[in-house]
């Protein structure tokens, strides 16, 4: 069932609700363009205009400017009943009047399909999600789990050339939470659905797309693979907003070239890989992840900072170092117990520059996490 | 997400949907009472309108009216709390038994009520005579109050049960966890969060009270108000500018209140929306409290019984405080004569509204809630004004707008609708008045309950490709199914119970069962008056059942419509 068109493009975007005084810009100029197949993801904070891009692709809002396409046909003068788009919602938005076959077949019967064919092809993608046993349940009889699976039966059923996904997953329990990204993840392959995915959760966003587009303020701050956007983040929010950072104070840029520099924090100076505005930027930050830092004792009175606090998880320790820098937080995974550096003492820490990446500074430093 | 702003495109079938429904409210209200406001300021009406300033008398009967609508909210709601909080706060044998008596009155015809009083508190009344053997007190102000209030509790009964019962058990457990006392829990939390509910039920009281036209001409003795006057002025001193005029006056304390009202029941959606309720109501236990209440409550039903017996018997005595043997002999009167076509009359032209204006209702509340973003507000009001203006302000409208064909620029666009010698006996003006009046009840029930389903259901409709005509027939529409058959039920007890707009518009070609109880009971033929009210009251139970029936049964899928929660 591989489907070769879905290729959606967005361009110049502009989305405003209100008029005059209460004129509220949602989506600035959003340009995004999505090829078949691929899972894109829109990833931001509440408010950032990320739910307004989705409902306007499917319909129910009107861009204020810009065009919507989809292969290469215009979408604007068609109402949501008239785009080929299937839709899963937050509150999976099921017919509580209707049984889980009623619900996954509602689609099927307002395209008129005969009833033979209704039966084998909500059978298929109910087997196909393990629903065939709850065939006859209410909605309300199913826990969120199979309810989430009956709203995604139902808008795949009728073989959509556009998935979209508004925050499907944030009403459930964090073990389901990851049962179903990796369900949706493989379904969405075996049929080469495009899709998009709206969500404010960095975990979901990693480990579902192909692309991810992290939005802010109604703009879009970077869009890449899940690899870029958490080793290569554009910008101090991306950074933060994707994982957790420490930034450190550069010194000064000592010398730079084409996609390195060489800087000096804390007097030592090294070779890392940097953002192209970076090295020109008046106050450049190094980015380093909590995971690349290794911690170890203080001694001889070589110390960078004291140990504030520390939380064992078993698998990894968590130090919180109180430093010149602020705090930095350093994340060591398979700790052995006894070497841990306890609270109160003073530490040293390490990280290889491969590991570091240099940005540019907007101004101030976000809050730490 | 927070931005959760319906459809920005309109589809064709909401677009014509939207034009049809506020052509038919203009002529159903707007045209009207623009009519009875053109007509008040013509001479005999202006000297009227001069007169609440200079004259005593004419300022007497607006104080009469204002003061009555007072009392009779005030007595109403405290009447609908006490029977709404035993209801849910108390266990008790009986609760069902209790809550159909609380129920009982919307289904009279107000005026029975009056009559049963008389004849038991009044003139040498059953029981004012007969085991007091005192002067009758129940002319005027307080029999005014005590009918009115008995007549329309049930209306503040239902709407704070409603608060009640979605109030969150949780905030009273947080507040009895803090260490406050049952009583102090009941001060300082239940009844602030109620506040916006009862001001809401003294206002729709208030409106109800002074609209009123046919108790007062009952039982309001020298106690005469703005309603009883105006339809004095016209039918009596054949003044149609002056009841126009007495009808403009009485649209400014109702329309005022309506205003009001509609802001407090906006805070109380406000204050009342508590999601899920979770834990245990925290009944009340105390011995002294419970019988206390339970005493109360229970006295208020069994004056409603009485009242009610009292119509009922009073229907098969042979004459009443004379003869008390049983007979049949009222309502062979009532069948021998008009009484029979008035029957046959009213069922078939409020049969032919009920569905009318329950479709009406429904389609306006989808409309406002779920496709006008701004203008849902003032079509909300456009639509609710059918219930808010007094009967006698629309009565007195459709008498001057439809008893002559209505023309632009001499083509003929609605024939003559009303009166004697209109088309089918002017009984398509007596059925579009039944349509305004009830409506609005659908119209708020509909609203009511698309609220509280998520908007995305529609948007999930929409999404697979149904267009919103379809999305309204298969989704929302089965969706308030039980607000749709609610609506349709009161519909059609309204439309059989109704007086006061339809004395001014019915012919002899269509004899309306109310307008002939109020002849008989102002010529003081109680038996016959309560013939009718026995034969009235039947006939809405017998058909609120069957309407019942036939919509469980033509619409059961057998999934009864939940609610639907986005957590």
């Amino acid at each position: 069932m591989s489907n070769q068109s879905g290729n959606l493009k967005l361009t110049n975007i502009t989305k405003i609700f209100g008029n005059g005084a209460d004129k509220v810009t949602a989506v600035d100029n959003f340009n995004l363009t999505i090829n078949p197949g691929e899972f894109v993801t829109l990833l931001g904070p509440s408010g950032c205009g990320k739910t307004t891009t989705l409902r306007m692709i499917a319909g129910f809002e009107t861009p204020t400017e810009g065009d919507i396409t989809l292969d290469g046909k215009d979408l604007k003068n068609l109402t949501p009943d008239k785009r080929p788009m299937g839709m899963v919602f937050q509150s999976y938005a099921l017919f509580p009047h209707m049984s889980v076959f009623e619900n996954v077949a509602y689609g099927l019967r307002v395209q008129h399909a005969s009833k033979q064919e209704i039966e084998t092809r909500v059978a298929e993608v109910l087997e196909k999600m393990s629903l065939s046993h709850l065939a006859q349940r209410a909605p309300n009889q199913l826990s969120g789990g199979q309810q989430q699976r009956v709203a995604l039966a139902r808008a795949m059923v009728v073989q959509p050339k556009v998935l979209l996904f508004d925050e499907p997953l944030s009403n459930l329990d964090a073990k389901l939470r990851a049962q179903m990204r990796v369900e949706i993840r493989k379904i969405q392959q075996s049929l080469g659905i495009t899709s998009v995915f709206v969500t404010h959760d960095q975990d979901e966003a990693m480990s579902l797309s192909d692309r991810i587009v992290v939005m802010r303020n109604a703009v879009v701050e970077q869009s890449g693979t899940p690899d870029e956007i958490y080793r290569r983040p554009n910008s101090v929010f991306v950074a933060d907003f994707i994982g957790r950072s420490n930034f450190f104070k550069v010194d000064k840029v000592e010398s730079k070239s084409k996609g390195n520099a060489k800087v000096s924090v804390n007097g030592e100076s090294m070779e890392v890989s940097a953002h192209p505005n970076a090295a020109s930027s008046p106050n450049p930050v190094l980015l380093v992840r909590p995971e690349s830092i290794a911690v170890k004792p203080a001694k001889s009175g070589k110390s960078h900072g004291t140990v504030t606090n520390i939380v064992f998880y078993g698998n990894h320790v968590e130090y919180s170092i109180s430093t010149s820098h602020g705090e930095v937080t350093a994340i060591e995974s398979d700790p052995i117990y006894d070497e841990i550096v306890q609270p109160g003492n003073g530490a040293t820490f390490e990280f290889h520059p491969s590991r570091a990446w240099l940005l540019p500074n907007e101004g101030k430093i976000v809050h730490e996490e | 997400m927070a931005i959760r702003s319906q459809s920005a495109k309109l589809d064709v079938f909401t677009k014509i949907a939207i034009f049809v429904l506020v052509l038919i409210l203009s002529v159903l209200i707007l045209i009207p009472v623009g009519n009875v406001l053109y007509k008040s300021f013509q001479p005999g009406g202006i000297d009227v309108l001069r007169d609440v300033v200079e004259n005593d008398y004419t300022r007497q009967i607006v104080l009469n009216t204002i003061w009555l609508g007072t009392s009779v909210g005030a007595v109403g709601t405290l009447v609908g709390f006490l029977l709404a909080y035993v209801q849910v706060r108390v266990s008790f044998r009986g609760k069902k038994l209790l809550h159909v008596l609380s129920l009982l009155p919307l289904v009279s015809p107000p005026f029975a009520f009056a009559t049963a009083v008389i004849v038991l508190f009044g003139r040498s009344g059953i029981i004012s005579n007969g085991v007091f053997n005192k002067e009758p007190m129940i002319y005027g102000y307080k029999g005014l109050v005590l009918v009115l209030a008995t007549s329309y509790f049930p209306v503040a009964y239902m709407n704070l049960l409603g608060m009640l019962r979605s109030l969150d058990p949780a905030v009273d457990e947080a507040a009895r966890s803090l260490g406050a006392s049952k009583f102090k829990i009941f001060r300082t939390v239940t009844l602030p969060l109620l506040i916006p509910g009862l001001g809401a039920s003294f206002l729709l009281l208030f409106v109800e009270a002074i609209a009123d036209l046919a108790n007062p001409l009952v039982i309001g003795g020298d106690y005469t108000v703005l309603a009883s006057r105006a339809y004095v002025a016209i039918s009596g001193e054949y003044n149609v500018p002056g009841g126009a005029a007495y009808s403009t006056i009485l649209l400014v304390p109702a329309l005022m209140v309506f205003i009001i009202q509609r802001y407090w029941s906006q805070r109380a959606d406000v204050v009342t929306v508590t999601g899920k309720p979770s834990g245990q109501v925290d009944m009340i236990k105390t011995p002294l409290a419970k019988y206390s209440l339970l005493t109360l409550a229970w006295s208020i039903a069994a004056f409603v019984v009485l009242v009610y017996s009292m119509v009922i018997l009073g229907a098969f005595f042979k004459v009443l405080k004379v003869d008390y043997s049983l007979t049949l002999d009222n309502f062979r009167y009532i069948f021998s004569g008009v009484g029979n076509d008035a029957v046959l009359m009213t069922t078939m032209l409020a049969l032919i509204a009920t569905p009318i204006a329950g479709f009406f209702g429904m389609m306006l509340a989808w409309v406002i809630v779920r496709k006008i973003k701004r203008g849902g507000q003032a079509l909300d009001f456009f639509g609710m004004l059918g219930l808010a203006l007094p009967g006698t302000v629309l009565g007195i409208g459709y008498a001057f707008t439809f008893n002559s064909p209505i023309q632009v620029f001499g083509i003929t666009i609605l024939p003559q609708l009303a009166g004697g010698g209109a088309i089918l006996g002017g009984a398509v003006a007596i059925v579009m008045v039944y349509v305004i009046r009830s409506s609005p009840a659908g119209q708020r029930s509909g609203i009511a309950n698309l609220q509280q389903i998520d908007p995305a259901i529609d948007e999930a409709s929409a999404s697979l490709g149904a267009s919103g005509g379809r999305t309204f027939r298969k989704i929302s529409l089965p969706l308030i199914r039980g607000a749709f058959l609610t609506g349709l039920m009161f519909a059609f007890a309204r439309s059989m119970t109704t007086l006061s707009p339809i004395i001014f518009i019915t012919t002899p070609d269509t004899p309306i069962l109310t307008s002939l109880i109020l002849a008989e009971a102002d010529t003081v033929r109680y038996g016959y008056a309560f013939a009718f009210c026995t034969l009235l009251i039947g006939i809405v139970l017998i058909t609120m059942g069957l309407i019942n029936l036939i919509v469980r049964k033509t619409q059961g899928t057998g999934y009864r419509p939940i609610t639907v929660s986005a957590g």
